[in-house]
Formats: C-alpha cells, structure tokens, sequence
C-alpha cells in the first residue's frame, strides 16, 4: 500500500521553545553570585599564604634599610623597627588569616605595614582609577581596532594587506608588554626623542586638579599614552587574528549568501550579518584578556612611572607589605570575577541562542 | 503587493515570452585537481507561470546552476560561456551583464532561492522580523506597518502562527518551520521567478510532505514560474509540469511531466525512473543504476553516460549527442532514444502514475 498523507489533518506548527522565565534568571543570577564569592575566597585565601611563603618579611627588610642606610647596628633598628609597627608578625598565620577575613568582612581591608596609619582602601581609592582608565581605554581601541581591521583582513583575504597585517599582528601579538615598553621608551624617548618621556611620568602632571576639565582630560591622556599605547600594541594582534578568521568562517555560512541573495547592501551584510556574528566570540575572550591586562599592568607602570595600581603593587611586594599586597590582589580578583559576569552577561544579550546562563 | 500584479500573472503562458532564458551555459570551478566542468552548456527556457523541475543525481551541477542563475557562485567558479537572459513586462535583460547596483535589485524582486540548506538560512542573533524588514528595505520598501502586515499574511499562507513566529529567533523554530519562514521570505517581494534548491531535502518524511503540499498550494495559487531542484524523481513528478534531467552538468532529457514519466527517451532518465521504488514491498522493481557520477575534472569521452548506460554502441564513446526532438514539445540527448522508446514499450514502467501519491524509499 502507497502511503500518504493529507496535510490538512495536520496541525499547524505552533510550538514555540518556552522562552526565559523570570525565576530561572534569577536563580542563575543567584548561583552566579555564590560561584564569585567562592572564587574570591579561594583566591584570597591563596594570596594570603603564597605572599608570605615569599622569602624574608616586612620587619626584616626594613631592619635591613635603617642598617644599610643609617649604618644602625641590628638590636637598635630592630627596636626602632618595632616600635614603628604596630604587628604581630609572631601571631600564628592561621589567627592572622581569621583577622584578615573577619576584617574583609566588614570591609576593611588593613592598613599598610609600610605606611602605618594608611589604609589598604585609601591606597586603592587614589591608584585604581588611573588603571582602570588606562587599561580601560586601551582594551577598548584594542578591541575596536582589532576587529575592524580583523574584518578587513578577511574581506581582503591573501591581498597585500592582508599578509602585511597578518604579519604585524603576529610580530605584535608575540612581544611581551614589558618589552615593548622598554622599546618604546628607548626609541620614541631616548633614540629619536620625539615622546618627551620624563615629562610623561606619573598619572598626572603637577598642578593640574582632577575634574570635568579639558585640561585634566588632556594631562590624563598625555600621561597614560605610553602605557596605553602598550597595552594597545601588544594586544591589538591577537584581536585581529582571532576575528580574522572567525570573519572568514561567518562568510561561509549559508546566512551570507542568503544575505546576498536578498539583495541587501553590502554595508548591512559586513555589520549585521558577517561582523556581529564573527565578533561573538571575542566577546569571552574580552573577560580572558582584562585579568591579564590588569596583572599586566604592574610591570607597564613600573617601567613608565605610571603611578595606577600596579605600581603599587610592585613597591608593596618589593618591601613585603602583606596587607597592601593582599588589597591589591583582591582588587585584581575580584575585577576579573566582575569582568568575566559582564562578559556573560553581554555574550548572552548578544547571542540570542545562549540562553542566560545555559552555558554552564 | 502580493496580488498586485493579477494582470500581469493571468496571461496566458504559451503566449508569453519566458522570462528566464538560459543559453548555453558553461560554468566552471577551479580546484586543486583541475577545472571541473559542473555546467556544460545548459540551454533552458523557464515558462511564464510553469513549474519546471531540475533532477539528477547528487553532484550532477543542479545547485551550480541555480546558483549561477543569481550569481552567487562562489569566487573560485566562473561562467564562464553563455547568456542567462530575464525578461519583465516585455523587456529584456542579460543577467551576466548586471552592475552591482542591478544585481542587487535584481536578487529577490525579480528572482528569488529558496537553498538547500534552510536551517543554516537564517542570522541567527536576527529576530525573523528583522530578517524580513531587512529584506523589504533593501528593495526600497520601508513602511514598517505595511511591511509587517505583509509578512504576517506570507506566515499565515505558509501555515504558521504568524504572531508568534515574526518575533522569533531561528534557532526557536523547528526545522520544517524554518523551511516554510524561508518560502514565505521567498514571497516577499512577489519576484516572477522563485527558484527552490532542495527545498525538502533536509527533513523529515512527515515535514516534507508538509512542504511538498505548501509548494503545491504555492504553484496552484500564486502562479509564480518556479525552478525546483530535486533529485527526488518522486517529488518532482508531483510539482511540476515539466522536468529536465541533468548528468553530468548538461541537461540530457526535458518534457512535460507525463512525457518524462511514462516516456523517457533517455537511458539516463530511465534509469532514475526505475530506481523510484513504486509500491513499497515490491523491490523486484527496484534497479539503481549501476556506477557513479563521471568525474567533472576528467570526463569520459563522447556520450558522458556512455560508462554506465545499457544501451551504448561505439559511436557513444566518440561522439557525444545534442538534445533532439524525441516527441511534442520532448526532447532527449541520445543516439539511441529509439532503442529506449522500444524498451519502454517492452516492459511498460507505471500502473499508474503516483500523481498525488509519493510513495517513499525510506521507512
Ligand atoms: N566550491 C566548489 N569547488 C569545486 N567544485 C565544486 C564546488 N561546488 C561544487 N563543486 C562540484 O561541482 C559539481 C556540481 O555540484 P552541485 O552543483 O552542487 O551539484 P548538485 O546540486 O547537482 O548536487 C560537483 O561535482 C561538485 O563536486
Ligand atoms: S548516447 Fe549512448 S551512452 Fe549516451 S545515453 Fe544514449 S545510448 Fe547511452
Ligand atoms: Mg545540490
């Protein structure tokens, strides 16, 4: 017997997958949160036992400065030395560690060992932001850069260009930022001395008053434009490339052609056809590369004087101010915890087949 | 929009010039191992109102030509010899010869594809709608309420729930569903010439019929001249009223529906008839045909069917047939089509054909 079918008695296809239901948000926004806090304590709890596995210790240290410095003989700067700072280094690690975490908190995060009298929180509050504008910024003219010109690499795949820009992002992708710090100090500011570089130093210069003011703005970016200009360089590659051949696989896909076919204009096909859907998955690496570019940032503002946060970081550790180190890790942490949510976040909003949170 | 033109569609066909003329068509792709002759002069008229049906097996240049139709080839493959003439309300135009401008209008208000692959048809971070409007405002039609009304009644023809389907993503609709927001899409800017690649190849026995009867209802009511590619003989038998068979990138068979079903006049044709199982149970009748398609790099000489067709005689290795005149409005590309009738004579291939019926090789 021949089959067949009448169509007719066939239902209409109605069906519509359920769409996200407010409860399951917020549950996932809840298990979300709890997986961050759990981070950041495992994280802290780590910072706080590797730092001080790190050879000598504050007190030692200092003891040593006032003897190399003063010539003091050891009993008179450890005296001097003990009376200055009020800590315990004697106190069990374990009961330190429960200070430290009862303190977070209530969050307070201490006061320097170093500084006494200045809390962790004052330190952060005066150097974070020049960070987070410079690496900020920078992340931003990377990420823009690199997938316009990503874009434009596809589109003009194995043309000059492309194999020119193909190898500049290679070369640039592989340099480490620190060094091509270095470079650009040496040729930019010594060689050819055309970046007044010494002027450069610092997140501001001298006299100019933090506020809505084209002068401010202006001494900000003169000072942060070295360090962002490294940041940019040496990350700007691997944007380029990853989105270079995320673009050249989007163009095969058969939405393109449809696209085409459709006779749309070719500005809408590169925008909202080829570049939103090649870009997607830059979007988690965007959370990836912010922890790396903050903990980058200790050396970049070291080797430019740039006084953010990762400057201090680098003076804390070098004289083993525990209490400033851990503050500033827990910045770091909990900046990259954040980044990572927001990059979540936005990768869900701008991929409609991810529903929030099923990716876990 | 999508009746507007009543005057124009009731012409009668056979008075009318069609509006899609392909004359001798080559089509080439460059590959690593050599050129690869996918269409090799390909003369095709498509009827005003008809529905012609293109099938072969896999890999006989059925896509490539569809896709040369439009020019979407892709960068490595060339037209590389002939003509695709279009024709509109008495003027005429050489596709080939279209700017980027023209090529633009061209796609979609003239001539529209619905591809093989609907599934994949779709952007998928684009609601429907937006797919859709996109769609009307690259042709100038940018009255977002008309435009949505519009799109709502092609939804509705194509059996969905229209008001929840606009405002869906692809990746929310079913396969078959997406199918049909496709064929809706096709509609929206009312072309004269709807091509279908495979339009039900991808899915499920219980969709397809689904598609198979939209289609149907498509030919029937909106009288669009519409190119179907299959390689599915039964279901081209049940959309079309002509069919040509393509081998080997040349169509080698072309006829009414019933002239290509009951009299085949080429070793080609019969074949791919013979190999429709009839009646489930009966495979006695079943016979594929033996070898597979010639390679499009290296072809074999003379008739390109000649290593696996019954029928051939020496002269079939030298030199390779045209397409003659086999009977009314019939034609077949073999030396022997003669040989072929007297077979068909012999051994009769229907009861009856299975014209509302598809009877299916699978389950
Ligand atoms: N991009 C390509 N590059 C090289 N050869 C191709 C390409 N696309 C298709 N072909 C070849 O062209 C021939 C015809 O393919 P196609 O038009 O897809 O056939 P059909 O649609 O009839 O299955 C096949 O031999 C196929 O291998
Ligand atoms: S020409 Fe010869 S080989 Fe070709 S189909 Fe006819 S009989 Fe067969
Ligand atoms: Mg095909």
């Amino acid at each position: 017997m021949a089959t067949t079918f009448d169509a007719t008695q066939l239902p209409v296809e109605a069906e519509r997958k359920p769409s996200r239901a407010a409860g399951f948000l917020n549950s996932f926004l809840l298990r979300r949160l709890l997986k961050a806090l759990f981070t950041a304590f495992v994280v802290i709890t780590l910072t706080f036992f590797l730092i001080r596995l790190l050879p000598s210790n504050p007190i030692e240290l200092f003891i040593q400065e006032l003897m190399v410095q003063y010539s003091m003989p050891y009993h008179q700067a450890r005296d001097q030395a003990a009376a200055l700072f009020a800590i315990d280094l004697e106190k069990p690690l374990i009961l330190q560690y429960f200070d430290y975490l009862g303190g977070l908190v209530r969050g307070d995060l201490g006061t320097s060992i170093l500084s006494p009298g200045t809390p962790v929180t004052s330190f952060i509050k005066r150097f974070l932001p020049w960070t987070v504008f410079s690496v900020g910024l920078a992340l931003m003219i990377s990420f823009t850069s690199g997938v316009i010109l990503g874009l434009l690499m596809a589109y003009r795949r194995e043309s000059l260009l492309d194999h020119i820009l193909t190898v500049l992002a290679s070369v640039l992708s592989a340099i480490p930022n620190y060094i091509l710090g270095i470079l650009l100090i040496i040729w930019l500011g010594v060689r050819w001395g055309v970046v007044p570089v010494a002027q450069m130093r610092g997140s501001l210069s001298p006299g100019v008053q933090p506020g809505f003011t084209l002068a401010f703005f202006q001494d900000a970016l003169f000072h942060a434009a070295l360090p962002i200009a490294a940041y940019v360089l040496t990350t700007v590659g691997s944007w380029m490339l990853t989105m270079k051949s995320s673009t050249i696989s989007v163009l095969e896909e058969d939405y393109v052609t449809v696209a085409r076919a459709k006779g749309l204009k070719e500005s809408r096909i590169t925008t909202a056809y080829v570049g939103r859907n090649a870009a997607l998955p830059l979007f988690t690496l965007l959370a990836i590369s912010i922890g790396f570019v903050v903990g980058g940032s200790v050396l970049i503002e070291t080797i430019f004087q740039y006084q953010g946060i990762g400057y201090v970081l680098l003076q804390a550790v070098n004289r083993r101010d525990y209490v400033v180190m851990q503050g500033v890790f827990l910045i770091i942490t909990l900046s990259v915890i954040f980044a990572n949510f927001f990059a979540d976040m936005l990768y869900s909003w701008l991929d409609p087949r991810i529903k929030f949170g099923a990716a876990e | 929009m999508s009746q507007a033109d009543d005057a124009f569609v009731h012409h009668e066909s056979i008075f009318e010039k069609p509006p899609l003329s392909l004359r001798n068509v080559h089509i080439m792709y460059k590959s690593r191992k050599g050129a690869v002759n996918a269409v090799r002069g390909v003369d095709l008229d498509l009827r005003a109102g008809e529905s012609l049906s293109l099938i072969g097996e896999s890999g006989s240049g059925k896509t490539t030509l569809g896709l040369g139709i439009v020019r979407l080839l892709v960068k490595t493959a060339k037209v590389t010899q002939g003509e695709i003439i279009y024709r509109r309300d008495g003027l005429e135009m050489d596709v080939g010869q279209l700017d980027a401008q023209q090529l633009r209008e061209f796609r979609w208000r003239e001539c529209s594809m619905v591809f093989q692959s609907a599934l994949n048809s779709f952007n998928p971070v684009l609601r429907i709608w937006n797919q859709m409007y996109d769609t009307a405002k690259a042709h100038g039609w940018s009255d977002r309420r008309a435009v949505r009304e519009h799109v709502l009644n092609l939804l509705r023809f194509v059996q969905l729930d229209a008001e929840r389907v606009i405002d869906a993503y692809p990746h929310e609709l079913s396969g078959g569903m997406r199918q049909r927001v496709l064929i809706a899409m096709s509609l929206l800017l009312d072309p004269q010439v709807l091509i279908l690649d495979e339009p039900t190849t991808a899915l499920d026995i219980l969709t397809q019929r689904t598609i198979i009867d939209l289609l149907r209802r498509l030919k029937d009511e909106q009288r669009l001249t519409m190119l179907f590619i299959s390689h599915d003989l039964a279901i081209a038998a049940e959309l079309a009223d002509r069919i040509a068979t393509m081998y080997a990138g040349k169509i080698v068979e072309i006829g009414s529906a019933d002239d290509i079903f009951y009299r085949p006049r080429h070793p080609y044709t019969l074949g791919l008839i013979r190999a429709v199982p009839k009646v489930i149970g009966e495979f006695e009748d079943l016979v594929s045909i033996l070898g597979s398609p010639p390679d499009l790099v290296d072809l074999p000489s003379g008739c390109k069917f000649h290593p696996r067709c019954p029928f051939a005689t020496e002269r079939c290795r030298r030199e390779e047939p045209d397409l003659e005149q086999v009977g009314q409005d019939h034609a077949a590309a073999c030396w022997h089509w003669q040989a072929v009738e007297e077979e068909v004579a012999d051994h009769p291939l229907h009861q009856s054909l299975p014209a509302q019926t598809i009877v299916y090789s699978g389950e």
